[in-house]
């Protein structure tokens, strides 16, 4: 295990303040703005965790995170006056791999140009960012339905 | 699931009876839906809202641009369409629509009540006012910034461009500017403004820096949604959203092109 401390604390505290950000952006009430920093810490933290502590790849500590926000969020929604799936929605977007998604497409731009020096690694550069963008909002989006799936509860809301 | 003779309707004249409820029902899921929800809230709101106005029989279709429901009381039945508009995210309209749906299924409301409540919803819901969102999405990319290892020279910059890029996509959203156009723009002069920052700053992750300012024009939401939908049992409604989130990142995409080749022109 290689778990950095301080670099643990950096990212949750990011992650925080990005879906408290977004959460603004999203319309969020600010008295339930806590929640959104609070759903974003616990993504990073585990993310950041599972990637350095435990050595998984983003794929799979993209997927824990996402696993443990739904789950988190379905206990925790009674005491919430805010909806669950802008809960843990906003908590996981500061995991959304929008910087893998826009070097594919640069990379797919390059590959048409006229003047590309190394063709075939640049076709192989764009498909690991687009299979990488593909694969992390799926294990984001599967981590966040199975705890909705497993655990609803049909509650009046 | 009902026997198919009971969800034939008749005509008996009473159309007008159950017209109000099936068009409030749709007025509520339509809002639910350009709010950011995903297609089981929807559901799950419009059988709230049709079956606490007195509707026996819910049945609702949900399409990416549209919405259509049948409902019946008794041995009749009609079926209306709604058109969905913009597709946006706005959480305390959500939450809203979730207050009043839990009244409508008490029955505490008539038709008519519930269709003023919905009208004041759509009209009187605060929003956040466009400094503070603006501030708010400049911090969060900022913070986005660091988590992709910009350096924090790059990072007022980032916070900069981000800021001025929410708010120009605000003014040229109220404007209807075409969303694709609006995120190819937008894209175009976060990404030069964080870009040029970020040099003037004498950052080393110039490059990260121009992509964490566009950050903000991700579509994060509807892409979770796409997903949930089609593990949900709605694959129509989540392929359309996944389409329509692979176009967005391209005109992205082509906005921080255009930036990166501007930006190498003036170095």
């Amino acid at each position: 295990m290689n778990l950095d401390l301080p670099f643990l604390l950096h990212q949750t505290v990011c992650g925080a303040i990005a879906a408290a950000g977004f959460g603004v952006l999203f319309n969020i009430g600010f008295r339930s703005l806590p929640w959104c920093a609070a759903s974003g810490a616990l993504a990073l933290a585990v993310r950041t965790y599972c990637l350095t502590g435990l050595g998984w790849n983003l794929e799979a500590a993209s997927f824990a995170a996402a696993l443990t926000v739904g789950a988190a969020v379905q206990v925790l929604r009674a005491r919430t006056d805010i909806s669950q799936n802008a809960l843990d929605v906003v908590g996981c977007i500061p995991m959304v791999p929008g910087s893998f998604a826009a070097k594919a497409i640069l990379a797919m731009f390059a590959l048409t140009s006229t003047s590309t020096v190394d063709a075939s690694e640049t076709l192989i550069t764009a498909v690991q960012f687009a299979l990488r963008v593909t694969f992390t909002i799926g294990a984001i989006g599967t981590g966040l339905a199975i705890p909705t799936l497993l655990l609803r509860v049909r509650v009046t809301r | 699931m009902d026997a198919i003779e009971n969800l034939i309707p008749e005509d008996s004249g009473s159309a007008p009876a159950l017209e109000p409820i099936a068009m409030v029902a749709l007025d509520a899921g339509r809002m639910l839906m350009e709010a950011g929800a995903s297609a089981n809230s929807i559901d799950e709101i419009v059988a709230k809202f049709a079956r606490g106005l007195g509707a026996d029989r819910v049945d609702l279709r949900i399409g990416y641009a549209s919405l259509a429901i049948t409902i019946g009381i008794g041995n009749n039945g009609i079926t209306r369409m709604r058109e969905v508009g913009h597709l946006g995210v706005n959480q305390r309209l959500d939450q809203e629509l979730w207050h009043l749906a839990k009244r409508v299924s008490r029955k505490e409301l008539s038709t008519e009540q519930t269709r003023a409540e919905l009208t004041r919803l759509a009209t009187k819901t605060q929003r956040h006012s466009a400094w503070v969102m603006a501030v708010a999405v400049g911090l969060a990319c900022a913070a986005f910034g660091r988590l992709l290892k910009v350096d924090w020279l790059g990072t007022g910059p980032v916070f900069l461009a981000a800021t001025i890029g929410q708010f120009v996509r605000r003014e040229l959203l109220t404007r209807h500017v075409n969303v694709f156009i609006c995120a190819t723009l937008v894209s175009f002069l976060s990404s030069l403004l964080g870009g040029l920052g970020a040099r003037w700053a004498g950052s080393e992750t110039i490059t990260t820096a121009m992509i964490a300012s566009i950050l903000l024009l991700v579509p994060g939401v509807p892409s979770v949604n796409a997903l949930n939908d089609i593990l949900e049992g709605h694959p129509t409604l989540g392929s359309a959203r996944a389409v329509t989130v692979a176009v967005i990142l391209i005109f992205v995409a082509a906005g921080l092109w255009f930036g990166q080749v501007l930006l190498a022109h003036l170095h």
